[in-house]
């Protein structure tokens, strides 16, 4: 079978598996969600027909049926996009969810972006002088950066930047007193309220980059690089085509897999910058305890994560011509 | 070759002789083949003992010892679990209004790191966040370390439907995002204990390393050193303990600083959220005390912040440059020549390829 | 003395039209136990469209001296001297004064390299194509017109230009990008080709063939060429001149007929007599004692004379300049004279016509006596119709249950014996499954059909049922010694650690005092001293001979009966063979073991069973193809295969005793996985005919009961359909 037919299966897998511990966190569990609104509910003086309605709407779940018919019907619901009614906010969960997806996703996209961007190319800067003074500058730098939680550096930079310089707005995804649309203010205004949010996430360039030494110098030492240097190979072609291009490679799964983080990482993010994105909402969800809002968070959390890997498995192929298709161990 | 020869070598070597406190004549006279010969001496526990502790203690230190980043790495180490030990035996808990309220840093030395908004002093404060947090990053650093390592070395070695199996639940951890998984079972479960805590952070981390560590062991497994291991009939826990951990030693200890430093980060991040329960003091918890309390913009209150942020950097600190060094530890070729300059051993190393350039073809 | 040195100014008076003049080339690297020089002030001029073989083992500078002439030593070497280069169209080049640019132009225009590395020296992400283009646009010429040439020297090279060129590095075997990089080299049409040890990591058949290659092309293309390799009698009969690297320096140069016949150096000749080859006495091969200087120390007076055999007061003190021996032959020892008595060459007897035997009437194999200890014996280990099928399947994941496996038929049905002190021998081409029968034979791989019999007893059976021997019995008998001793043992422990395991595993009654002192006693037995000092090092620590040993000690500790010794010898210098082939077979009369002994070297092959009376089989392709005594297989082949292995080893051999007529029609193996049908030979045989096609052949003996020979071809059989049959081969 084609091993892009088997990754997509591994990854549809992997969506069923977190579909099915939210079913048995919120079912199953002594103690659970469930059991817990019921009782909240019948305190309240609603009736045992009505509460029972209301957690179907909520938890996609019937309390009455039994447990594998439950969960085939729970599934079932998650496939068609039924992800529950959140309490708090009142309203379907997609729908709380799908205003926020798009924020995160800017944020993110771009703080993957200058991330990769930065650690690769100052990873190669350190190759290029190893042992030089800037490659000990920036391995300082790199190290200090790894030790940096992001969450700290965000709050660093909101003190500073936002409440005493106020540079960049304390909160908030999108300019006040703007019309939103396709117009420089608005769009200024929205950069402006990402920066910090992106910029707090640089830290994951530290570790790119000492990678990316690692990798280039590695590369540098290459026989392949040697006999292109006797070809008479111009600089830029060795330096782009064949040593930024083969350390790159084996950094690349790692690099998409630090997007997972991130996208974890930004629910602590989008709290402190109070920015309404994903995490923030799953935030919400945690403080009001409303299960379904904060189970649907993440499972659509886990849901992205998954394509971006995925996307990143199937590319990989694409741009190293070992990988993939022929790949049989021991050869 | 001789001469780039590593100080274990040179230092171990004599003690090693000597540990065995015996004359070297046992090979003469009776006996006929080489291969034949046994020693007139018997070999007492004490010497065994001794050779173990050459083996596992001694050598690994002095080496470790020689780096300037696992010295500074581990005194930093060593300076935390210090204080999270003896340090909150030293140093009395502090209760609200222990002084005045914001007193800043180094103003006064009754409270060296100042006070909070509740006079609470940072210091103690500081001091006793140590302890739950330490028992933290072990415990979840070993829980990360012993499923990584089991589950990757059983998957690799054993291959068949036991890999498959093993390799399917990895999978869907490795793609699980980590704290968003812990932060929904954090709700649910509302762990205390910090071993607990430790390990819920882990609960994705070690995918990763087991991983990592199974195409390791699924290429060392084709090795000629581990064939021969089997040719010889020695067990495959012997062979998973002697020949393959060894081996795999600088990747785990290198995961095992990462997965503690993570657990540091997720650990104070979700404290600083509220999402896990607490009642002792920790970092985190200072954290979220001080940005509840608007220390981020309210004048004078920002050492509340940077305390806490501090002691999360240093740790990590220390870890990261422990972990850099202790990669070098295992590696024998570091080993062998760690005492040459950095430059110069890789010139030799060059030289020694145009030397041994033959031998490696095949 | 009579002679007397002559200065470098007129060395090389033979030299008419020079392309290149070296002079005092020093390459020198700083470390910090001291400054080494890697090449030591070496002067050499180089005739215009001459082929130059330089010969030197590992360590002695060869690659140094290859880099030298691009001014390409790698840092933080540095080369001082004088290199001058003299283009068709006149003039004179000081390479070493050029500017950056100039260089980048001089080099591949005028001269190209082939590195040793041919299997990285591609950009892995890159298409063959690419590295063409690229080169071409780099030195500005014309596209098009450059890959028309490419095109060109790819078929010259045997291989389809346009799927080559459409290829990946990944997709191309060795033997292929070895040639596409030879391509490469020529595309910018140099003058100059410096290969340095261009097939050292192909099989023996692919490194004849491209040797041949390289006259064709010298030829076609008017090169001049400078061919770097360890390997003399590789070289001689493709070089017009000789020279001998030995600790960074020239010693001897001279033409390849005279330096073979007449080698004035006492090195040339012991290094001539540790070659294995096919013709010379197998009791003549002498190791070289001792071991090469390091380059760290200054060597005062001749650089040989720790070991040789006739250095006196004057070697350590005076460093000898050349002697002229002939007009075009000039060696670097102040008694050359006495060389060829104190270092006799087996032909010096009956003077130097008699230097090249005449290759079809054996001079130098013993006929092999008779075995009394194979009548009525019984064997040791029997394989009967073994099979070996690997399922190559696709990595990890629950849902490579449905992949469709493709199958590789590793081993594909053979059968033979070994007997007590047995010796058996197992050639043929990498991927022809001679290391997978070899592993199926000691019961590390399991075979997928047939039996693997160890006295009697079914070696699975007893593992998984029970038998009349233990399986625990068997495991202990059956041994291994690997291929790559740096991968036999764990580079993470020390040596002592290494060889302690199997005393911990089956002798319980020794404890680590015993353990320690058995190791130190064995380690000093194979030449290992100071003991005490060896087991404290790890494996890198060791040389490759070094590590060898410590894997034959281990297995040897098992006091196995069989030992499957797989290439054992292939990874160390060829001087180094010979000693290693002797402490193995010292070791068996101590053990009463027997070998199966693996290799894709016939001479290799034929000393250790001439030594022994043991048997070479060869195998093609996961079939046994012919089976008998050295003697046999060597001089009278039955199988085309086998005889085109014995064109393909090389020969100490002057170049009028030698075929070049390459005895087949494809150079490149079929693939494993789609093994050709009826004889699996039949596409690459001269001989092959329609039958061949269809019909696989038996094994039928061909020679008499003692000789034990028996090949897998028609042509063994005088009655068969295949002398009636039509044949294939197509000119």
């Amino acid at each position: 079978m084609d091993w892009r037919v088997r990754r997509i299966g591994q990854a549809l897998f992997t969506v069923w598996g977190v579909i099915t511990i939210s079913f048995l966190l919120v079912r199953l569990m002594p103690g659970n969600p469930m059991s817990a609104m019921i009782v909240e509910l019948e305190e309240q003086g609603i009736s045992p027909t009505q509460a029972r309605y209301l957690v179907e709407l909520r938890l996609n779940i019937d309390p009455e049926e039994p447990i594998p018919i439950a969960y085939v019907n729970y599934v079932g619901s998650m496939i068609q996009g039924d992800l529950g009614h959140s309490m708090y906010y009142d309203r379907p969960v997609v729908e709380v969810l799908a205003t926020a997806l798009p924020w995160t996703l800017f944020v993110l996209s771009w703080a993957a972006f200058i991330s990769f961007f930065l650690g690769i190319t100052l990873g190669a800067l350190m190759a290029y002088w190893e042992g030089g003074r800037l490659d000990l500058g920036l391995t300082g730098y790199a190290t200090v950066m790894g030790s940096v939680p992001f969450y700290v550096l965000a709050i660093l930079l909101l003190v500073f930047l936002g409440y005493r310089y106020g540079i960049f707005p304390t909160g908030g995804r999108q300019p006040t007193g703007v019309e939103p649309g396709f117009n420089w203010t608005y769009i200024r205004g929205v950069i402006h309220h990402a920066a910090l949010p992106v910029i707090s996430m640089l830290v994951v360039s530290g570790a790119a980059s000492l990678s990316m030494r690692g990798n280039s110098i590695r590369v540098l030492g290459e026989d392949y690089l040697r006999v292109a240097r006797l070809r008479g190979l111009p600089d830029s072609t060795i330096a782009i085509q064949y040593v930024a291009r083969n350390a790159i490679l084996p950094m690349y799964t790692g690099l998409m897999i630090s997007i997972g983080s991130m996208f974890g990482g930004s629910i602590i993010l989008e709290e402190v910058f109070a920015y309404r994105g994903v995490g923030y909402y799953m935030m919400s969800a945690v403080n009001q305890r409303d299960y379904p809002l904060m189970l649907g968070a993440f499972t659509i959390i886990t849901i992205a994560v998954v394509i971006a890997l995925l996307i990143a498995d199937l590319t990989y192929s694409k741009i190293d011509p070992r990988a993939g298709g022929g790949k049989s161990e021991g050869l | 070759m001789k001469d780039s020869r590593g100080p274990t070598d040179g230092d171990g070597q004599p003690k090693a002789a000597d540990g065995d406190g015996q004359p070297k004549a046992a090979d003469g006279g009776s006996v006929n083949s080489p291969f034949e010969t046994i020693s007139d001496i018997e070999e007492t526990r004490r010497d065994r003992y001794r050779k173990r502790y050459e083996n596992y203690v001694y050598a690994p230190f002095s080496i470790i010892w020689d780096d300037w980043r696992a010295r500074i790495g581990l005194a930093i180490i060593a300076l935390y679990v210090f204080v999270g030990t003896v340090g909150v035996f030293l140093v009395e808990p502090t209760t609200n209004l222990d002084g005045s309220a914001f007193i800043q840093p180094f103003e006064t030395w009754e409270h060296p790191f100042g006070t909070d908004r509740m006079g609470r002093d940072l210091f103690a404060d500081t001091i006793h966040s140590t302890r739950p947090i330490l028992i933290m990053m072990a415990s979840g650093g070993l829980f990360t370390v012993t499923v990584g390592t089991v589950f990757g070395t059983i998957a690799g070695y054993k291959g068949g439907i036991t890999d498959t199996v093993l390799s399917s639940i990895t999978d869907v951890f490795i793609n699980i995002p980590g704290l968003p998984l812990v932060i929904v079972l954090a709700v649910m479960f509302e762990p205390r204990n910090p071993v607990l805590v430790g390990i819920l952070l882990s609960i994705a981390a070690w995918a990763g390393l087991a991983r990592a560590i199974r195409s390791q062991v699924l290429t060392m497994r084709r090795e000629s050193f581990t064939e021969a291991a089997r040719a010889m009939d020695v067990s495959t826990s012997r062979i998973i303990r002697k020949d393959i951990l060894p081996r795999l030693m600088p990747y785990i200890v290198i995961n095992m600083m990462n997965a503690t430093r993570n657990i540091i980060f997720s650990a104070v991040g979700l404290y600083f959220l509220g999402v896990l329960p607490f009642e002792d003091q920790n970092w985190g918890i200072t954290l979220y005390l001080a940005y509840d309390a608007g220390a981020h913009y309210r004048p004078g209150a920002l050492h509340w912040l940077l305390i806490p942020m501090i002691a999360i950097i240093g740790i990590s600190v220390g870890l990261i440059l422990l972990g850099q060094s202790l990669d070098r530890v295992f590696n024998p070729r570091v080993r062998a020549r760690h005492r040459n300059g950095e430059a110069e051993a890789e010139g030799s190393e060059d030289v020694e390829a145009d030397n041994t350039g033959m031998m490696k073809q095949v | 003395m009579t002679e007397q040195a002559v200065s470098n100014d007129d060395r090389d008076a033979s030299i008419t039209d020079p392309i290149l003049e070296v002079r005092n080339a020093t390459v020198k690297f700083g470390m910090d136990r001291g400054e080494s020089r890697v090449l030591d002030d070496v002067s050499i001029d180089i005739e215009r469209n001459e082929i130059l073989g330089v010969v030197g083992e590992s360590g002695s500078g060869k690659s140094m001296f290859a880099s030298a002439f691009l001014d390409a030593i790698v840092d933080p070497g540095t080369l001082s001297g004088e290199i001058s280069y003299y283009p068709d169209s006149g003039g004179e080049v000081d390479v070493l004064g050029l500017t950056k640019s100039e260089l980048n132009q001089f080099r591949w225009e005028e001269i190209a390299m082939v590195f040793q590395g041919a299997m990285s020296s591609f950009n892995p992400v890159r298409k063959i194509n690419t590295h063409f283009v690229e080169t071409l646009t780099a030195h500005g010429d014309t596209v098009s017109e450059g890959m028309e040439r490419a095109r060109t020297i790819l078929s010259d090279l045997y291989m389809d230009p346009e799927r080559v060129l459409r290829s990946y590095p990944h997709e191309l075997s060795g033997g292929m990008k070895q040639r596409v990089l030879i391509a490469l080299s020529l595309v910018l049409e140099p003058e100059v080709l410096v290969m340095d040890e261009p097939t050292a990591a192909l099989d023996l058949l692919m490194q004849r063939s491209i040797i041949s290659l390289i006259e064709d092309i010298k030829e076609k293309y008017d090169l001049t060429i400078v061919f770097i390799t360890h390997d003399l009698p590789l070289v001689v009969d493709l070089a017009d001149r000789i020279g001998v690297l030995y600790a960074f320096e020239f010693i001897e140069i001279g033409p390849a007929n005279e330096l073979l016949e007449e080698a004035a150096h006492p090195y040339t000749r012991a290094l001539l007599k540790s070659t294995p080859n096919l013709t010379a006495p197998v009791d003549e091969m002498r190791p070289i004692e001792g071991s090469a200087p390091d380059p760290v120390n200054e060597i005062s007076g001749c650089s040989y004379h720790s070991r040789c055999p006739m250095a006196d007061q004057r070697c350590e003190v005076e460093d000898p300049g050349p002697y002229i021996v002939d007009t075009d032959h000039d060696v670097h020892c102040h008694y050359w004279e006495e060389a060829s008595e104190a270092v006799p060459m087996p032909n010096d007897g009956s003077g130097t016509e008699t230097g090249s035997p005449d290759s079809d009437q054996p001079i130098s194999v013993q006929t092999p006596e008779t075995r009394p200890r194979w009548a009525g014996e019984n064997p040791v280990l029997s394989l009967d119709d073994v099979e070996v099928h690997f399922e190559a399947t696709q990595d990890e994941g629950l849902l490579n249950l449905f992949t469709d496996p493709e199958t590789v038929r590793a081993v594909d049905g053979i059968s033979f014996d070994i007997y007590e002190n047995d010796v058996v021998v197992l050639v043929g081409e990498s991927g022809c499954g001679k290391t997978t029968l070899g592993k199926a034979a000691v019961g590390l791989e399991r075979p997928t059909a047939g039996r693997v019999e160890y006295r009697g007893q079914d070696v699975w059976e007893a593992k998984e049922t029970g038998g009349d021997i233990p399986f625990e019995d068997i495991r202990q008998s059956l041994q291994i010694v690997h291929q790559d001793p740096g991968n036999a043992l764990n580079s993470y422990r020390k040596v002592f650690s290494s060889l302690e395991e199997p005393l911990v595993r089956w002798y319980d009654d020794l404890d680590g005092n015993d353990r320690r002192q058995r190791i130190l006693s064995m380690l000093k037995h194979v030449g290992m001293s100071p003991p005490e000092d060896y087991i404290e090092r790890y494996p890198h620590q060791l040389s490759g001979g070094e590590q060898q040993r410590v894997a034959l000690i281990r297995a040897m500790l098992m006091n196995p009966d069989v030992i499957l010794a797989d290439e054992p010898v292939s990874a160390l210098d060829v001087s180094l063979r010979v000693e290693m082939m002797d402490l193995m077979l010292e070791l068996q009369d101590m053990f009463d073991t027997s070998y199966l002994f693996i290799s894709h070297d016939l001479a290799n092959a034929r000393y250790i069973t001439e030594k022994t009376d043991g048997l070479i089989g060869v195998v093609y392709l996961g079939k046994l193809v012919e089976i008998g005594t050295p003697e046999r297989i060597i001089n009278d082949p039955q199988h085309p295969y086998t005889r085109a292995l014995c064109w393909a080893t090389p020969e100490l051999l002057t170049e009028t005793d030698r075929t070049d007529d390459s005895p087949m029609r494809k150079i490149d193996i079929p693939d494993p996985t789609d093994p050709p049908s009826g004889c699996r030979y039949h596409t690459r045989c001269p001989e092959a005919r329609d039958v061949c096609r269809e019909v696989e052949p038996e094994m039928v003996d061909s020679g008499t009961d003692e000789t034990h020979q028996r090949a897998a071809c028609f042509r063994a059989q005088e009655n068969h359909e295949y002398w009636t049959s039509e044949s294939i081969v197509e000119d």
